[in-house]
Formats: structure tokens, C-alpha cells, sequence
């Protein structure tokens, strides 16, 4: 029956290609995947101009003037230019955070002072989608002394220069330090960072950026 | 002999180790003194019979002024200035007098990371001080924290009332009550003369939650007026614990499931098998043949 030779050579060789693919595909497959997370900050690209607009100055009376509500936050470094949302607080007390849809969005926290008052103004943002980059995805490339603006409702506009940034892990949350009373007008950026927990599908860590009311 | 230089040798690597692990640490801890080492300062004339001054702050051996504000008049309280911890002076001269010309007081002020100071000018022209005051900068859960500086001439001893909060009931002049902390909202703050024949002086005041405060009594125009500095500012209701800002998109993901590649495997070995069968008893049949 010479007709089934090529048939079962075909078959041979089939087989042979399979395990192959298999043996490869288990492979590869045995090494995690990286973040797509740049580990280090390369080469910061200027990808945004900084905003113009009036820079309040603090006040030098005693009674400080109110200060507008936020309206937009733009951090040229990292190419961020965002209108922010308000947020609140969640039923279970934690921090309100933006949709899955609004993710490209930066938002305010309505129980922290405005930015440019006396305080510690808190803004929050997600790091990725399920996906791909969020709104605050390259936050951890900031360092001390980059700047940050946040445009108010009335138009005027507030610098900030960051003075550090710091990795927490959310189970050692510093609420004091993030969310207490300062006696100047300050900034925190805040997003997710570390190791994604798949069981709970949050990230173990947190980043802050703290910055102060360039003056 | 050996033994020594056994020991020698030892101790040397012991040494060098120590030095190597030491290093680190004193970077470490070097790195986290510089990235929360600064605290807050201000400056205030709180003296009602003394004229207008300019005051300097000068970083602790350095004779040039770090701040200097001019014409500083009775009532005044400057912004909170972040500097570096450290040791500071501050020196009040007459206003418009020459920066080098001899000071009318000065004191000195040593500011931790994270703390806050006013430092004010306060008593009577004739025995002006310099007094350092440390500033709170935290606030009871869900209130507000008061103090008062009682800084009136006209009326030597004041009681002060925020509401149906006792402050201070005999305050008297150029002296500090104790930090307070009191319920949030729009209140009334009474001030009254603890001798009799005054009025009460009131008016209203805000605080919000998780807000520092500090009511100055001045000697207004005519009767007491009363200055609500809002000092610090955080958030009322802090949210619990960490902020969930990621859906894992480019989190690094684990290794996958091995057990389609095994079947893969599994699968191309049987084919291979069978093929490889068929084709040795293919051989065998022709050889017969």
C-alpha cells in the first residue's frame, strides 16, 4: 500500500512541528511578563508647553483671598493635560476614584483644600486602564523640582514645584502625612505603583507626589 | 605568629564589611533628612503701642538676611515661609533702619522638619519681647483645633467664647491660650473684658473641619477686633487607607497556565507516533514484497 506512505510521513512530520510549537510555547510562556512600565525615567521629552494665565501670588495679608475651584491640571514633563473631575468619597470611606471610562481624567478631591490655598490639595489619578496607560501613568518619572500647573475656574493659574516622591504600600498608607494640615499651599499627585495583587485586582502601593505653591 | 595575622586579617575584613554595609545606611538616612527636612516660619508685630519694624531672618551663621519684610505695623502676621530645619535668627529693627545698624531684639529659633513657629513681637513698647510660639499642625478627627493671642493693650484680660466653647476665660495681654479643638462651622467668637464696664466684642468666624486656627485680639479703632487666621489646612475627612487608581493593564502579568502546551504536546507526540508506526510497517510490507 505505497498510497499511505506520504500520509503517514505527513503525520510524522505534523507531530513533530506540534511538539515543537508546544515545547516553545511552554517556554516562553514560563517567564512573567513585563510591565510596561519604563523602569527608569529615559530622556524626559517636553511633550507640553507650560500653561500662561495670571499666577496668583500667596497672599500677603493675613486674611487670604478664597481661591477658585480647579478646573485642569497639566504637568508638561510627563505630558499631562487633563480636566479634573471632583471626587468624594466612596460609601466604604475610601477615596473616590474616576471610571474606567473617565480614566484619562484627573480628579480633585472635594474634602481636600483648592489648590493655591492654605493646605494640602489632593489629586488623584489612575496609572492604567485594564489595558493600557492612564492619565497618571508616567507620574512616577517626576522628581524634585518639576513643575506642575493647575488652572482655576476664574482662569487664573497655580505653579507648584514637586519637592518629593514618595512609594507607600497601601496596607502603610501615611494618612497623616498625605492628607493633614499644612500652613502653605501644597499639592499631592497621587496614583497606584507595585505589584498588582491579581486575586483583588488592585495594586499593593500607592505614589505621592508632594509639591509646593511655587511664590 | 600566624595566629595574629590570621586575627589581623579578620578583624580588617570584619572592619571593611562594616564599612561597606555603613555606607548605604548613612545615604539612606541622609536621603530621607533632605527629602522631609523642612518646616515653616512666620513672622508678626503684635505689639499695639509699638511703631512699625522691619523684621529679618537670618539662617543661623549667615549674616546675610534670608527674609527680610519692611514695615511691618501692629497687627500684622505674615504667610507661613517653608524653610530648611535648622537654626534661624530673627532680629526686629526700627522701620527703614540700615540692615547693618544694631537690632532692637532678636532671638533665635531652632525649626524642626515638619513643624511650624510664629514668631511674634509681643508686650508693651517699653518691654517688647520676641516670643517663639510652636504651631500645631494636627487636628482632632472631625474638628477644628483654636488657639488664641490675646495682643490688646485696652483690654489687659479677656475672656474668649467660640460658640458655646470656653477658649480662654482670663487671658491676659500678650500671653497664648492652649489649642483647643472645636466643632467645624460657621460660629460666633465673643470677646469680653473680664473687668467690668467693656462690651463684648463679637463676630463670626468659620472653621472648617481638619483646619488649624488662631484668633488674634487686636486693638481696633475703637473697641477690641478679633483676626482669624486659618494657620493650616487638610482634609476634614481623610479617606481611609490607599487610593485604588489602576485596573492592572501594564501590570506585569504571572506565567500562564502550562496545561495547553502540555496537550499540544501531548498531541503532536501521538500524531508523530502514529505517523512514525505507519511508515516503519509501510517499510516492512515493501521489504516483503
Amino acid at each position: 500500500m505505497p498510497t499511505r506512505r506520504p500520509a503517514a510521513a505527513l503525520a510524522l512530520a505534523a507531530g513533530l512541528i506540534v511538539i515543537a510549537g508546544g515545547v516553545a510555547g511552554l517556554l516562553l510562556t514560563r517567564h512573567p511578563t513585563p510591565a510596561m512600565r519604563p523602569v527608569a525615567a529615559g530622556v524626559a521629552v517636553a511633550a507640553l508647553p507650560a500653561p500662561t494665565g495670571p499666577i496668583v501670588a500667596p497672599p500677603q495679608s493675613a486674611a487670604p483671598k478664597p481661591v477658585a475651584a480647579p478646573v485642569s491640571l497639566t504637568i508638561p514633563l510627563i505630558g499631562v493635560q487633563t480636566n479634573l473631575m471632583t471626587l468624594g468619597l466612596a460609601s466604604d470611606g475610601e477615596m473616590q476614584v474616576p471610571a474606567l471610562s473617565m480614566a484619562s481624567v484627573a480628579g480633585w478631591y472635594t474634602g481636600s483644600p483648592r489648590p493655591g490655598a492654605i493646605g494640602s490639595a489632593i489629586i488623584v489619578g489612575h496609572i492604567d486602564t485594564t489595558n493600557g496607560p492612564a492619565v497618571f501613568f508616567r507620574l512616577h518619572e517626576l522628581t524634585a523640582g518639576d513643575k506642575i500647573y493647575v488652572k482655576r475656574a476664574d482662569g487664573t493659574l497655580a505653579e507648584f514645584r514637586v519637592t518629593s516622591v514618595q512609594t507607600y504600600l497601601k496596607d502603610h498608607f501615611p494618612t497623616e502625612d498625605v492628607y493633614g494640615p499644612v500652613p502653605d499651599p501644597e499639592l499631592r499627585l497621587i496614583t497606584c505603583d507595585g505589584t498588582f495583587d491579581y486575586a483583588t485586582r488592585h495594586y499593593l502601593s500607592n505614589i505621592v507626589v508632594y509639591a509646593t505653591e511655587v511664590g | 605568629m600566624n595566629f595574629r595575622r590570621i586575627t589581623r586579617r579578620l578583624l580588617m575584613l570584619l572592619g571593611a564589611s562594616a564599612l561597606l554595609l555603613g555606607i548605604p545606611a548613612a545615604a539612606t538616612a541622609f536621603a530621607s533628612s533632605t527629602t522631609s527636612g523642612t518646616g515653616w516660619i512666620r513672622l508678626a508685630h503684635l505689639s499695639p503701642n509699638t511703631p512699625a519694624v522691619d523684621v529679618y531672618l537670618y539662617s543661623f551663621d549667615n549674616s546675610n538676611a534670608m527674609i527680610v519684610l519692611h514695615h511691618v505695623a501692629y497687627g500684622t502676621v505674615s504667610p507661613y515661609e517653608s524653610v530648611q530645619a535648622g537654626d534661624y535668627s530673627v532680629a526686629m529693627r526700627a522701620a527703614g533702619a540700615s540692615a547693618t545698624s544694631q537690632p532692637v531684639l532678636s532671638t533665635s529659633v531652632t525649626i524642626a522638619a515638619g513643624h511650624a513657629y510664629t514668631v511674634a513681637g509681643m508686650g508693651p513698647e517699653s518691654g517688647l519681647r520676641l516670643q517663639v510660639l510652636d504651631d500645631d499642625l494636627t487636628t482632632p478627627p472631625g474638628q477644628t483645633l483654636v488657639r488664641v493671642i490675646q495682643a490688646s493693650l485696652k483690654q489687659q484680660e479677656v475672656k474668649v467664647t467660640l460658640g458655646s466653647t470656653v477658649l480662654s476665660g482670663s487671658l491676659k495681654f500678650a500671653s497664648v491660650s492652649a489649642y483647643q479643638g472645636v466643632t467645624p462651622g460657621a460660629q460666633t467668637v465673643t470677646v469680653s473684658a473680664v473687668s467690668a464696664g467693656a462690651g463684648d466684642t463679637s463676630s463670626s468666624v468659620t472653621c472648617a473641619a481638619g483646619t488649624v486656627h488662631t484668633l488674634v485680639v487686636l486693638d481696633g479703632a475703637s473697641g477690641l477686633e478679633v483676626v482669624n487666621l486659618e494657620d493650616a489646612s487638610g482634609s476634614g475627612k481623610p479617606p481611609l487607607g490607599g487610593v485604588s487608581t489602576g485596573f492592572g493593564g501594564t501590570a506585569p502579568h504571572g506565567p500562564g497556565s502550562p496545561v495547553p502546551w502540555l496537550v499540544a504536546i501531548g498531541a503532536g507526540c501521538m500524531l508523530a507516533l502514529t505517523g512514525g508506526l505507519r511508515l516503519r510497517r509501510n517499510r516492512q510490507l515493501t521489504a516483503r514484497i
